[in-house]
């Protein structure tokens, strides 16, 4: 299930501490050196940052009366976006390698900006529950424009070698038809 | 008083196209007259998809979606029998459902209050009393569809009450369709959602493709080709150069395929849970060695599928240079769950507008449209003449069949739209114009 409709978190957090500035910093530099590895199109970079169990995963949104709330996001096992392995995204990156991507060739511009961060430690996993929102702006050929905005939700983990890891992301596109003619890029 | 409307004038499309020669002019792509036309004498007759059966599992659910470009409403009745009406209020026209899909005991206008049951009745009206004597409630209700029927889990609908019955409209397409919807004894579902999105072109040039295009299979999808190939290096001589058959309809339907013995899924999990012996002895050899696991198919005028993920996909037309494409996915029912979930999997990774194939789709559409702007380019004559004169009947699939790699099921297509294009329709003809008043259907 997606983590996105937990408790609000800025109040639980209290006075802010050093360590949660600290956390903050670590997280929010982390997430632009992500950005940055997507806009240059370093793909098999940026799955560096991913951990091997991952579920990388972007349901549909769906409108939904206001009594049937709970069912406007996609569910695991549904249609979805994205729903993909580290293997699955290797897959796909793989294909961007080819040099047969037409999609994709000449490539697109695009400057994918990451804010809003909160994170939340979990003191029982030893890992964290960060939020955030994108936005991706996508420039295409001549006048082509695409804006992908949305929220993700990231369990992310300490790994003693690599650093912090993407395990879990979900990401809510705030889109219900996907106003783009595809999405040749990831989130 | 009459409501009847003076129709924009029709066109004889007759001169763009030379189908004999395999010529079609461009302008059927963009021009916003021949748009209008469409909707009035291509889809508002047509039998169009809505929605899957297993949509529908209680009274009261319903989905709502588009029929050309007019909203409509499917949901189930308390009878539990399918209905289909327009999404449009009849006191001022808004649409009585915004929700995409959900449970409901009546659709209530927002606007001023008006309420109508899940058989489309209107059932309340606020600040009745001051509505005079002559308000005739009863004939009020949601217009319905003049026509809903299914095939094999699929539900289609049309406004035409001449059209012929859907089994009829569909010929001896069902015999490819069955390829798909006819494996399992239990039939078919979906699985929850749809992909919606949207494309910088012409519905056509996608229902085209679908019913005729695995040409630009080694090209446009050379990189997904690469990635699903065993050595990672692309595909072999054999698939680029793979035999098949290309089937046209001359209701306008289309389907091409590979033909091999040895045909199997693409997906690994989907492969090993057939039983191709049993697949042979339920569709037939020449099924299971072609429309089965690959290939393409559309139905007239905008649904297409893929076997081979169980991709279903309607082209709505949102004007001459625009299309929403909607995309289920397709499972066997009594695939275990491990199974269907790997059928999904394949589908959303392959198809849908993050599809490793599908990617490439929408660059080359909305490219096509893009030039199409153009006076010159956007008049020019284009090429549909691979597989001409080769057609024929080959003894093992129903109706006329061509090679694999030809335009033949696009020249069916476009024959068919042309003949749907210069025949009036049946909300044209002078006697149904005069006779529409007030109190009748005002379509």
């Amino acid at each position: 299930m997606s983590t996105h409709t937990e408790e609000p978190t800025a109040v639980a957090y209290g006075a802010p501490a050093l360590e949660d500035a600290l956390l903050h910093f670590e997280v929010q530099r982390f997430y632009s050196l992500e950005a940055q590895l997507l806009d240059q199109h370093r793909y098999a970079d940026w799955l560096e940052l991913f951990a091997d169990d991952l579920h990388y995963w972007a349901p549909v949104r769906t409108n939904r009366l206001r009594r049937q709330q709970s069912l406007a996001d996609g569910a695991p096992g549904e249609v979805a976006i994205f729903d993909e392995t580290k293997a699955s995204l290797a897959w796909r990156i793989r294909r961007f390698d080819s040099g047969m991507a037409w999609a994709e060739d000449p490539p697109s511009r695009t400057r994918h900006l990451i804010t809003n961060v909160v994170v939340r430690p979990d003191d029982e996993s030893g890992q964290y529950v960060a939020e955030s929102a994108f936005l991706c702006y996508r420039n295409r050929l001549e006048r082509e424009v695409d804006i992908y905005a949305g929220g993700r939700t990231d369990v992310l983990r300490r790994d003693a070698d690599k650093g912090l890891l993407v395990a879990r992301r979900t990401i809510l596109l705030d889109q219900n038809v996907l106003l783009a003619k595809n999405i040749s890029t990831f989130l | 008083m009459t409501l009847s409307r003076t129709p924009e004038p029709s066109a004889d499309v007759s001169g763009y196209f030379d189908l004999e020669r395999g010529l079609v002019d461009r302008t059927i792509f963009s021009d916003g007259a021949l748009y209008r036309q469409e909707l009035r004498r291509i889809f508002a007759p047509s039998w169009l998809f809505l929605a899957h059966e297993s949509q529908f599992k209680k009274p009261g659910d319903f989905f709502t979606t588009f029929m050309g470009e007019d909203p409509v409403i499917v949901t189930m009745g308390r009878d539990r029998r399918l209905r289909a009406f327009l999404n449009a209020c009849r006191h001022r026209g808004m649409r009585v459902c915004r929700a995409d899909a959900g449970a409901t005991k009546a659709f209530t206008c927002s606007y001023h209050g008006w309420s109508y049951d899940t058989s489309g009745k209107l059932i309340n009206v606020p600040n009745g009393e001051d509505y005079p004597g002559h308000f005739e409630q009863d004939k009020w209700g949601l217009i319905e569809v003049a026509q809903l029927d299914t095939y094999k889990g699929l539900v289609f609908a049309t406004w035409s009450p001449e059209a012929p019955p859907l089994r009829e409209a569909l010929g001896d397409m069902t015999w490819y369709m069955d390829a798909m919807l006819d494996r399992d004894p239990e039939g078919t579902e979906v699985v929850g959602g749809v992909h919606k999105w949207v494309l910088e072109g012409n519905w056509k040039l996608a229902a085209e493709q679908f019913a005729s295009d695995w040409y630009h299979v080694n090209i446009s999808h050379a990189s997904a080709l690469m990635v699903l190939s065993p050595t990672g290096k692309g595909p072999k001589k054999d698939i680029v150069q793979t035999p098949g058959r290309q089937y046209t309809d001359p209701l306008g339907h289309g389907a091409g395929f590979p033909t091999h013995p040895k045909s199997r899924f693409d997906d690994r999990v989907v492969h090993e849970y057939y039983d191709y012996d049993a697949l042979r002895e339920r569709l037939g050899d020449a099924r299971v060695e072609g429309p089965t696991t690959t290939g393409h198919a559309t139905i007239f005028p905008n649904f297409s599928y893929l076997p081979v993920n169980g991709s279903i996909r309607v082209w709505h037309p949102k004007g001459p240079d625009k299309m929403e494409v909607w995309a289920w996915a397709l499972v066997d029912k009594s695939m275990p769950d491990e199974v269907k979930n790997a059928q999904r999997l394949y589908n959303l990774r392959t198809f849908g507008p993050t599809g490793i194939f599908e990617q490439d789709d929408g660059e080359n559409w909305s490219e096509c449209q893009a030039t199409a702007g153009g006076f010159v380019a956007g008049g020019m004559t284009l090429n549909y003449q691979m597989g001409l004169g080769l057609e024929a009947q080959d003894g093992v699939h129903p109706g006329t069949t061509g090679r694999l790699y030809s335009d033949g099921a696009a020249r069916g297509f476009y024959t068919r739209w042309r003949d749907l294009m210069n025949t009036p329709a049946w909300h044209e003809q002078p006697k149904a114009a005069e006779s529409r008043t007030a109190e009748e259907d005002p379509r």
